[in-house]
Parts: structure tokens; C-alpha cells; sequence
């Protein structure tokens, strides 16, 4: 007789077993392929004076919508701009605008999340009221509420893309404290005679970070996806500006001519950001979560 | 449902209608704090050199002089009756320029859902039955491409290649093509009102428009519902009960369209309510793209214009909109769920 096996379990067990301990397996999750591809778009977008070919903000009004060739590798936009040089330089500003905002939604929501899980009651009731409230609101359009009434410029967008973000780390952080609040080793610790302050620094948040930190990858895809849809609307982001929603929408009327090239090679660039960093972000929750449920 | 069963379900759904009006409430302190704190609307009225007197005379028409209770109060008062003020752009009444729009954008969304659904669900039960197969890696990489790319360029991208390139659908500006005798709106969705005045030509013309935005559109629920539909039915389909159903000589139809499909219809309805909120903000970028005149490019319309009410009342009706959809999943899972019946009672 055969034993019997929890099918579940041979499903999860047809991937490799990652190697144990939790800073083995998150480095693991780094030296990665996307972990890879997150180097070299970062150090593409430090090293863009280097790398562009013309200058981002000049446009040559004698070269309006060539096609990709040996001079403009990625053609020219309506307005003469060189979309090569545009959409390397652009990295700069997506990469951080993402990386602000999420560490911004962050800094925010784990303070929240933490006093949410140790607090508990009301406290935790009505923090999770406020962020079901958030989570209601349809982004874009909330988006293009607030820049109506705070102006047009980066800190509201890093600031709009942020508030969403919000919601995840209370959540996250909530559901890690919640369970642990009562943990024997944090009531000997409290019985030691330890503050609250002291408690939730030792011993609670250490605990509640590293899925936060596995989950700023994720955050940073939706951050990407964000700034492009909105300043695809011209929100955020002043046009000359290197940004590749603007860039997509500077091109987006000739695409029914057959002029692709201004919109679609920026656009390619956010997807492949977003890939990379979703597919990093599994990669980093796999690691966090091993052992834990999935 | 038994007698006692409807009371329970009466109670809850009492209770669930309560939690969403209170959360649509705070949407409506944020739409109003956003609103009146971060900037004066007045400048977006008068412009940045208006003189001192304008922006006096504006701001006391406006009862932005009155204090801020007082405002959100008559604010509050307003919406509840059904006004949403008065467009600046079209000159209209907001509810009157909503009322025109909104079958337009309900038409896209539906029509993306519905094929979200079709492909979601359909690789999600083939990619559960071989975890692994070749379905399952194809919808792996389907997800991976639905997550990361931004799908007002999968517009972009569709409208090039099968629009410029193939010439198979019509150029991305609006709902019905030229010389077309549009139908008798009745709905206000072009493909229903067709039908329902028997004007085929018309629908054919409404298909072809809506094909391209509403599989753009897809794109963005594609693969949460796929996802969800996969994870699911692995989990079902490893229980004791499908295990037991095989062994007594059912049907792999029977068993998958009727046992496996109850059981996992639940989580499934919450997704999709989700997804109906995803849909709802991103069709926002695709009505830009294929300028389907919707609510979401009036709200950008209205932005250009620096005419805030309509985006007020847009963003209101996104939040209502998502609300009401987790609230019919709720009530719904309630009566199909047995388990949630019990454990709502305690």
C-alpha cells in the first residue's frame, strides 16, 4: 500500500527546492534573471548620457517622423525628438517615480499597519475602514481629480501613485503583527517589562518587513504602470520631458498612419520594467512565503 | 432558501448594504476634502490673473466663502437629490452629460468582462486539469503579458496591426462607422439597441467598432480571473468529493460543468467584482485611445477643460460602481455558499 500524498503538495513540488534560510532564499531571488534585468535597466538609466545617441530635449525639426535607421536607431517623434535617446533617458524618471512612491506608500503603511495589528479593537477597525475606503476609489480618475486641485508636477504624482500603495503595507504588515501580538516570546518580553516602543521595534516589526520589502518589486510594477497611464493623459509630466507615457501619447495619432515607432518602443520599455519587476516580485514572494501558505 | 435561511440572508445583506453606504460616504469626505483642500477651484475658473474682484464675486457665487460643514453639507444634499452640478465645458447639467455617456462605457466594460471570462475561465479549468501542460505554461505567459503591459499600448498596438496593417477592423474613432443609421436608442448601448430594432447592418458596424477597445480592455482582467479560476479548480479537483464522483462512474463533463464549477463559482464571483473595478478605472486610457465616448473620456475631457465637477461625479460613480459589484458578489455568495451561510451567523 501506497501512502497516500496531499495532491496539493505534489503540485508545489515540482519546482526545485529553493535552499534554506530566508536570506539564502531572498538572494537567491535576487541573482536571478530578473533580478539581472532590474541591473541593467537601472544602470541604462545612470549611464544615459552615455548611451543616448542625441540630445533628449532637443528636437530636429528637419527630422519629424523618420523611421528607425542607422542615425535614429528607434526613428523620430512628430516633433523632431530622437525616440531612442528619449526612451533611455525616460528610464531616469519612471524608475524614480516608482521607486518614490513606493517607498513613500511604505514609510505610511507600516506605521499604519502596525498600529492597526497591536492596537487592534476599534483602532483596527476603523484603519480598516479607511483603507477599504481607498481601495474603492478607481485610480486614474481619482488621479485626475487630485491633479486638478494640487497642480500639475512629479511630488503629486509620486504622491497619488503612493496613497495607493498605502492599503497593501497596513494590510501586509496587519496580518503579521495580528497573529504574533500574543506570541509567548512577545508576552515575555512584554512580562520583561518592556515598552510598547521597544516591543513593536524588536520584536514585531522585524518580523513584518521582509514581506514588505519582498513586496516593493510588485508595488514598483503597478508604480511603472501608473506614471505611464497617467501622464499618457499629460499628468504628472511636463511635456519635453523624457517619460514614456508622454512619449506613447506623442505618438499615438500616427499609429492609424502606420507611424508606430514613436509610441510602440516606449511602450516596450514599460512593459519590459513591469516584467521585470513582477516577475521579480514572485520570485522574492516565493522566497518570503516557503513554508508558509501560498 | 428556507424561512429562517431568508432572515439570515435579509440580516446580512442588511448589514452588508449598511458597511458599503458607509464606506461610499467616506469616498465622498475624500472627493470633497481633495477637492476643496489641495487647491481653490476658483483659479481653475477665472484663470491665475483674474483680479481681485472676480475671484471675490466667483468665490461667493460658488458659497466657497461659507464654512467648509456648511459647503459639504450642501454638497452632500445636492448629490443625494441627483445633482451633480453643471459641466463648464458642455454646458450641461452633469447628471444629463452622465446619463448620455455612461451606456457607452457599461457596453465596453461588459463586452471586455465578458471576454475576460470566456479566456480566463476557459484556460483556467484546462490549465488545472494538467498543472504543468502546455496550457498551463501558454496561460502562465498570458498572465505574465496581462499583468505587465500597459493596455492602453496594447490599444496602440492592436489598432496598428489590425486596423492599419490588416485593415480587418475600422480606424479607433468612436462606436459606429459612417453612413451607418445608428438605432433607436433605447439602451444607449449601440450593439443592444440594435438588436433590439432589428438593425443588423448596425450591429455588425458596432461589433466590428467594439472588437478592438473591449479585447484591449480584456487585458486588464485576463489575468487575475485566470489566476484565480486555475488556483481554484486545482484545489477542488483534488478533493474527496470529485475523487469520489469519478469513482462512481460520472461523467468528466457532469463532474467538471456541475460539482467542480458550484464549488468554485464563490472565490470566482469576488474576482470578478474585482475585476469589474479594475475595468471601470482602466477603460478610462482605452476610451482616449479609441476615442469611445464614454464617461471616462468626458472625465479627460472635462480635465482639459479645467471643469472639476464631472470628474468629481465620475470618480463617485467608479467608487459606487466597484461597491455595489462586491456587494451583489457578497449576497450572491451567501445564497450558492452554504458555509458562508453558517458562518455569518455566528
Amino acid at each position: 500500500m501506497t501512502t497516500p500524498v496531499d495532491p496539493t503538495i505534489r503540485v508545489a513540488s515540482n519546482e526545485p527546492d529553493p535552499p534554506v534560510g530566508l536570506g539564502r532564499r531572498l538572494r537567491s531571488a535576487i541573482v536571478s534573471v530578473p533580478g539581472f534585468f532590474l541591473g541593467a535597466l537601472l544602470l541604462v538609466s545612470l549611464l544615459a548620457p552615455l548611451i543616448a545617441t542625441h540630445d533628449p530635449l532637443t528636437p530636429n525639426p528637419l527630422a519629424k517622423l523618420l523611421p528607425p535607421s542607422s542615425e535614429h536607431i528607434f526613428g523620430t517623434d512628430p516633433f523632431g525628438f530622437d525616440v531612442f535617446s528619449r526612451t533611455i533617458y525616460a528610464g531616469r524618471l519612471d524608475l524614480t517615480v516608482a521607486l518614490g512612491s513606493v517607498l513613500l506608500g511604505a514609510a505610511i503603511g507600516v506605521p499604519v499597519g502596525v498600529a492597526a495589528g497591536y492596537l487592534g479593537g476599534t483602532v483596527d477597525s476603523v484603519l480598516m475602514r479607511l483603507t477599504e475606503v481607498i481601495q474603492a476609489f478607481p485610480p486614474i480618475l481619482f488621479a485626475m481629480l487630485v491633479f486638478a486641485g494640487a497642480g500639475n508636477n512629479v511630488a503629486t504624482l509620486i504622491g497619488i501613485i503612493a496613497f495607493f500603495n498605502v492599503p497593501v503595507y497596513v494590510r501586509m504588515v496587519r496580518a503579521v503583527i495580528q497573529p504574533i501580538r500574543d506570541a509567548s516570546y512577545v508576552r515575555a518580553a512584554r512580562a520583561m517589562g518592556h515598552g510598547h516602543m521597544s516591543l513593536i521595534w524588536k520584536h514585531l516589526l522585524p518580523n513584518s518587513l521582509v514581506p514588505v520589502f519582498a513586496q516593493f518589486a510588485v508595488s514598483s510594477g503597478f508604480a511603472i504602470q501608473m506614471v505611464a497611464g497617467l501622464s499618457f493623459l499629460g499628468l504628472g509630466v511636463e511635456f519635453p520631458r523624457p517619460e514614456w507615457g508622454s512619449m506613447i501619447s506623442a505618438g499615438a495619432n500616427q499609429i492609424v498612419f502606420g507611424q508606430w515607432w514613436p509610441s510602440i518602443f516606449p511602450g516596450i520599455a514599460v512593459f519590459l520594467a513591469a516584467l521585470t519587476l513582477n516577475a521579480l516580485g514572485q520570485r522574492l514572494r516565493k522566497a518570503v512565503l516557503v513554508g508558509g501558505p501560498r | 432558501m428556507t424561512k429562517s435561511g431568508l432572515r439570515r440572508w435579509t440580516a446580512y445583506a442588511a448589514r452588508r448594504l449598511g458597511s458599503t453606504l458607509l464606506m461610499l460616504a467616506g469616498v465622498a469626505v475624500v472627493i470633497f476634502v481633495v477637492t476643496r483642500m489641495l487647491g481653490t477651484p476658483v483659479y481653475l475658473l477665472v484663470g491665475q490673473q483674474a483680479s481681485e474682484e472676480v475671484i471675490a464675486a466667483t468665490i461667493r457665487q460658488l458659497g466657497l466663502d461659507r464654512p467648509i460643514p456648511h459647503q459639504f453639507v450642501t454638497w452632500i444634499g445636492g448629490l443625494v437629490q441627483g445633482d451633480l452640478g453643471t459641466s463648464r465645458h458642455t454646458f450641461n447639467p452633469v447628471t444629463t452629460d452622465l446619463a448620455l455617456r455612461l451606456p457607452a462605457t457599461i457596453e465596453l466594460v461588459m463586452a471586455a468582462l465578458a471576454i475576460a471570462v470566456f479566456v480566463g475561465v476557459g484556460l483556467g479549468v484546462a490549465a488545472a486539469r494538467r498543472p504543468d501542460g502546455a496550457v498551463d505554461r501558454f496561460s502562465h505567459v498570458l498572465t505574465q503579458l496581462g499583468a505587465s503591459m500597459p493596455n492602453f499600448w496594447v490599444g496602440l498596438v492592436l489598432v496598428y496591426l489590425f486596423a492599419y496593417a490588416a485593415r480587418i477592423f475600422p480606424a479607433p474613432i468612436g462606436r459606429l462607422g459612417p453612413g451607418i443609421q445608428p438605432p433607436t436608442r433605447r439602451t444607449g448601448m449601440t450593439t443592444v439597441d440594435s438588436v433590439l430594432s432589428g438593425n443588423f447592418e448596425a450591429l455588425a458596424s458596432a461589433l466590428h467598432y467594439l472588437a478592438l477597445p473591449a479585447t484591449a480592455l480584456s487585458l486588464l482582467a485576463i489575468p487575475a480571473i485566470l489566476q484565480i479560476t486555475r488556483g481554484t479548480f486545482i484545489e477542488v479537483l483534488a478533493s474527496d468529493y470529485i475523487r469520489t464522483a469519478h469513482a462512481a462512474g460520472l461523467s468528466t463533463s457532469r463532474i467538471y460543468g456541475v460539482y467542480a464549477l458550484r464549488n468554485a463559482v464563490v472565490p470566482m464571483l469576488t474576482t470578478l467584482a474585482m475585476s469589474f473595478g479594475f475595468l471601470i478605472s482602466g477603460t478610462v486610457l482605452i476610451e482616449v485611445v479609441f476615442a469611445w465616448p464614454g464617461i471616462g473620456l468626458y472625465a479627460v475631457n472635462a480635465m482639459n477643460a479645467f471643469d472639476y465637477e464631472p470628474i468629481m461625479a465620475v470618480v463617485l460613480l467608479g467608487a459606487i460602481f466597484y461597491a455595489l459589484a462586491y456587494l451583489l458578489a457578497d449576497l450572491a455568495a451567501f445564497v450558492i455558499d452554504p458555509r458562508i451561510r453558517e458562518g455569518a451567523q455566528t
